[in-house]
């Protein structure tokens, strides 16, 4: 359903060209957790922006269910992020003046599947474990706390695809695993493909997939093959 | 929803920025009302009085001070076509002496009981045709003299001292920069003209006209709307210019304090407004949220500076000293919908500058 190929982003840096992402090629079907490592500065998040929708590439194809994301404009390319994708960010994840709950409602409140936002709200809140800090503010949250909501914002709209970026930065091994165990039960739950960015092996370790990349070149881990 | 939530969560800190918008919309208020009430201290008597259109003799140069008419005149007004009804009122400045031996000075005004020319009385009561020693005094007239209904006021005109008693109050204004008293025409007439015969005395200085003259010129006379003989008041065009500059220029500091403050609050949401947006919310969806956010802000705000203008004006207006100021609906009006519009834009144009930033770049993304 995910098929990338010859993806790639160049910058301009003053004047010079800066390859980000090189000629990325892969793919994903539902229900797949697929890491992709990497150290910091070598295009694992702008791949994803790429994918989520944050980003035009300068070449190649994103094609998700048969859409073409790179030839979407800016209105639909909106819609899509409304829509079809589940983002967990780095950081600057949340409303700090929003509760737990508000945060997952703030997508039915943009527009994504309006009528069942209160539901579903409260399921996601009972899956990640936080509904006894369901009508805490984001600010009264710990770091593990803060991820999981994010992620249950990013399962709020049902999307076709979940992008995560980083889940593990802000938080000890322990709690870290926790998240990463997190997504990839709801990934199998939902059937939903999740794409997640990490330079922590040890998270890599539980997707289906590992892609390694290096200077914006992606190439197929060969610890995955163990 | 999302910005009337912001709101709500973070009271204080939207607390401090009403605060600071009723501040800087009080100051605006303040100079309009200060102005105002200069600008009525000119002549609102003019402005209240129950006329469209002053008719003046035509020798006089459009100056209430200057204008003396014949009763011939004075009928040919009244009977003009056009002319719905009409009065004769007569002007002097009077000098009197109050209680503490100072000498004050006054606009008195004549006019014949049961005319459009006739004030309306707050409290005592009107004159009758027999009160030909009676007054009605100004309330500012009463609360710069000290004196009360029932007392006696000494007038000196032309060398002679005349004893009137005042026997109503009312809220005209003043004239000419001096508070209004009212007295009857012919007495009027007695204290500017005791020494001219009978019939060579002008009967009136100016005729109140309700209606519309077909003419605005007559044998003898001329006609002016009313707001352009107030402008026509001694000394009024050159205040009102200085008071309209005063006005515009609070407007513009006012308005451009206030833009830029909201303009800095919305560029420091560039996080959050970044989130929103690469989640999916549509640039609609964050430019209403920010609309509504500094809308109902500036509303508090104005609604506060609106109460604090008043009570100043009430703290004043009670105080001894008389300090002109007064508000008038239209004056929030306008200051109300120009704060509120500035808001609004700089709402609105700081908002599609940050929505203009890539939301990856808005979000401090590691790319």
């Amino acid at each position: 359903m995910l098929s990338v190929s010859n993806l790639t982003k160049t910058y301009q840096e003053g004047d010079r060209e800066v390859q980000a992402v090189r000629d990325v090629n892969f793919g994903g079907e539902p229900g797949e957790f697929i890491a992709i490592v990497g150290p910091s500065g070598s295009g694992k998040t702008t791949t994803l922006a790429m994918l989520g929708g944050l980003l035009t590439p300068t070449n190649g194809s994103i094609n998700l269910n048969g859409r073409e994301i790179t030839e979407l404009s800016p209105r639909e390319l909106t819609e899509y992020r409304r829509l079809s994708v589940g983002y967990v960010f780095q950081a600057n994840n949340l409303l700090p003046f929003l509760t737990v709950r508000e945060n997952l409602l703030v997508m039915s409140w943009i527009g994504a599947r309006k009528d069942e936002g209160k539901p579903r709200a409260d399921q996601l809140i009972e899956e990640l474990g936080l509904s006894h800090r369901a009508d805490a503010l984001a600010t009264q949250l710990s770091g593990g706390e803060r991820q999981r909501v994010a992620i249950g914002r990013a399962l709020m709209n049902d999307p076709e695809i979940v992008l995560v970026d980083e889940p593990t930065a802000n938080l000890d091994s322990v709690r870290g695993r926790q998240v990463v165990e997190m997504l990839v039960r709801e990934t199998k739950d939902r059937n939903k493909l999740t794409i997640m960015v990490t330079h922590d092996l040890d998270m890599a370790a539980l997707a289906d997939h590992i892609y390694e990349m290096h200077d914006g070149v992606l190439t197929p881990s060969h610890a995955s093959a163990a | 929803m999302v910005g009337l939530l912001e709101i709500r969560r973070r009271k204080l800190q939207f607390a401090l920025i009403a605060a600071v918008f009723a501040l800087v919309s009080y100051l605006v208020l303040m100079i309009t009302g200060l102005g105002i009430g200069l600008n009525e201290l000119a002549g609102s008597a003019l402005l209240n009085f129950d006329a469209d259109r002053l008719a003046y003799a035509d020798t006089a140069g459009k100056s209430v001070i200057r204008s003396e008419m014949s009763q011939e005149t004075v009928d040919r007004v009244s009977t003009a076509p056009g002319v719905e009804d009409a009065a004769p009122l007569a002007y002097v400045a009077a000098n009197y002496v109050m209680p503490d031996g100072e000498i004050g000075s006054a606009a008195m005004l004549g006019y014949d009981p049961g005319t459009i020319a006739e004030p309306d009385v707050t409290e005592g009561r009107q004159l009758t045709p027999d009160d030909t020693n009676g007054i009605l005094a100004d309330r500012r007239f009463l609360s710069e003299s000290g004196l009360d209904i029932g007392d006696t006021v000494t007038f000196q005109l032309r060398l002679e001292t005349v004893e009137m008693e005042i026997v109503g109050e009312i809220d005209e204004g003043a004239f000419f920069f001096q508070p209004a008293i009212y007295v009857l025409r012919p007495t009027l007439l007695d204290l500017k003209y005791g020494n001219l015969p009978a019939d060579a005395r002008p009967v009136a200085s100016v005729v109140l006209i309700q209606g519309t003259p077909e003419s605005d010129a007559g044998e003898g006379y001329e006609v002016l709307d009313k707001q352009t003989a107030f402008n026509n008041i001694e000394g009024v065009q050159g205040q009102s210019a200085t008071v309209t500059s005063l006005q515009v220029f609070g407007y513009l500091v006012g308005a451009m304090v206030i833009g830029v403050f909201f303009y800095v609050l919305t560029l420091q949401k560039i996080g959050q407004i970044g989130m929103l947006k690469a989640i999916g919310a549509s640039s609609g969806f964050i430019l209403l949220q920010l609309l509504i956010q500094v809308l109902a802000i500036a509303a508090i705000g104005l609604v506060i500076s609106i109460g604090l203008a008043l009570l100043t004006e009430r703290a004043i207006k009670g105080g001894g000293e008389i300090v002109p100021i007064s508000f008038t609906t239209n004056a929030f009006i306008v200051a109300g919908v120009l704060l509120l519009a500035t808001s609004a834009l700089a709402a609105f144009f700081s908002g599609r500058q940050v929505l203009r930033t890539d939301p990856i770049i808005a979000l401090g993304q590691q790319l």
